[in-house]
């Protein structure tokens, strides 16, 4: 293993000299945080819930629960970090050696599964503002993404407009939890169009819940065990299934696409099993000009939760195989329960190269960005 | 190299059920009085570096064996530490990660005399 941790130069660059761009961190949004930024009458409802007990993304009328449909015995792992403010993230950032921070929501990563449109608009409206007063500072490294709101893919669409040119502002995050159609339906064409023309890339990111859409029908599980595997890894699949079925990389060849919080394990899996179906099924779907993973290849895979296996080189092998070393992005997920430390992907056995890129700057290429957080495309 | 022993505290500081993180030098050990016995484990995780004894309590936790067909049952009350980053779980009289038989912590030695204390390098 010491061998292949050499690069070319011979030495293992320490983490704290390496450039870590985190591709998902998560900041904390209360429902009595958004309520100033949120338009009437949502701005009451807001208010009304301000102030009941909160649960783990788990808030009545603003992040539909999930909480616990097992037996809760006592632990001492309490796994409800919560990041309350920019000046928080950017202490606890630098202790994990991060320079750049891309911000993720809490709660709403849940937003695809209100029910009321208006309100889920609302609600993306507000978050959209907060994030750019109270959190996204290039001098902090803190990078906000622009949250989609599937229900309004219209009215998201003119969000993604009306931040575009902001420096803080770096990404569009579309939400995969509970979403129902999947994201290559043509109804959220007018996201990608915003996304396309303003030059910003799409974050797809996804979170656990039971819900009675595919792959979120997780009540066949009776463990968190279970339902927390899939629900991430199946819905990222399932979503990219439908864009490439759905032509999204076609019909929008400089849209930049990114999957975060799903480690990069399946990408070999998908691109074969969909190789494989398009030889028999490539009239079902003629808007493709190349084989489906020619653009699963092109798209960008943040590393948490970042595979363990016994052997690591076992990851550099994984990440060959979809041609990885310009596609994969280093993401922490702080500070949620099942977030990674950089030194665990800093232990796998890349050549400095190829650690350099992943740590840093893949995720420059992917946000058009400076090793100081600069946007290059304003 | 002869055992050295480092006063960590007196025994008031550590009562039964409890545990602490403390500093010897440069090393942070979790120290822990269950039942009245002392333990000492490094408070590091060799997952991923996490603080492994900075978690707020020890309690017990699940496991299921075939002598009872298998079901869950609730066994050493008060004997396991899960690492606040990640949960993985360790009993602390044998230092033996429960998930990963693989993984065995060091154990540090910790003795009371005199109403004192003690870890042994």
């Amino acid at each position: 293993v010491a061998e292949t941790e050499t690069g070319q130069k011979g030495r293992k660059e320490k983490l704290e000299d390496l450039l870590v761009v985190d591709c998902d961190v998560h900041v904390h949004e209360s429902p009595g945080e958004l309520a100033p930024y949120c338009d009437m009458p949502w701005r009451k409802a807001l208010e009304n819930v301000a102030d009941v007990e909160e649960y783990y993304l788990d808030i009545p009328g603003f992040s539909p629960g999930m909480t616990w449909y097992e037996a809760r015995f006592p632990s001492g792992h309490e796994g409800r970090r919560m990041v309350h403010s920019a000046e928080q993230m950017r202490e606890e950032l630098d202790e994990i050696h991060v320079d750049i921070g891309v911000l993720f929501p809490d709660h709403l990563l849940k937003l695809a599964m209100i029910t009321q449109a208006e309100y889920a608009a609302a609600l993306a409206r507000a978050y959209n503002a907060w994030l750019l007063e109270k959190w996204c500072s290039q001098e902090k490294g803190l990078l906000g993404c622009i949250i989609a709101c599937p229900q309004d893919p219209e009215d998201a669409a003119r969000e993604i407009r009306r931040y575009a040119r902001e420096p803080g502002m770096v990404g569009v995050y579309l939400p995969c939890a509970g979403l129902d159609p999947l994201w290559g339906h043509r109804r959220y064409d007018p996201i990608y169009e915003a996304a396309q023309e303003t030059d910003l890339p799409v974050l797809l990111h996804s979170v656990t819940v039971v819900h009675p859409v595919f792959p979120f029908n997780l009540h066949v599980f009776e463990t968190e065990f279970g339902r927390h595997i899939c629900g991430h890894t199946f819905s990222i699949m399932a979503n990219l299934v439908h864009m490439i079925s759905a032509g999204v990389p076609v019909r929008y060849p400089d849209l930049r696409i990114a999957c975060t919080e799903v480690g990069i394990s399946w990408v070999p899996f998908l691109m074969n099993r969909m190789d494989k179906e398009y030889l028999e099924r490539r009239r079902e779907i003629p808007i493709l000009e190349e084989r489906p993973s020619h653009y699963l290849k092109k798209f960008y895979y943040a590393t948490q939760p970042v595979e363990e296996p016994e052997n690591l080189h076992d990851l550099v092998t994984l990440m060959e195989l979809y041609d990885g070393e310009d596609r994969t992005i280093f993401a922490s997920d702080w500070p949620h329960h099942d977030f990674d430390h950089p030194s665990k992907v800093h232990q796998i056995p890349f050549s400095s190269e190829v650690r350099r890129k992943v740590f840093g700057e893949n995720a420059l290429r992917l946000f058009k960005i400076d090793a100081q957080g600069n946007r290059l495309n304003l | 190299m002869a055992n050295r022993e480092h006063v960590v505290g007196d025994i008031s500081d550590f009562p039964e059920g409890s545990h602490k993180v403390v500093k010897v030098g440069r090393r942070e050990i979790g120290v822990f009085n269950i039942a009245g016995r002392f333990y000492g484990l490094p408070n590091v995780c060799p997952h991923q570096t996490g603080p492994l004894c900075e978690g707020k309590t020890t309690t017990g936790t699940l496991v299921a064996r075939k002598g009872n067909d298998w079901r869950f049952e609730w066994d050493y009350e008060g004997e396991i530490v899960a690492c606040p980053w990640h949960g993985l779980e360790y009993h602390v009289p044998t230092g033996r990660c429960l998930a990963f038989s693989n993984i065995n912590l060091r154990r540090y030695e910790v003795v009371v005399e005199d109403g004192k204390v003690k870890v042994r390098l």
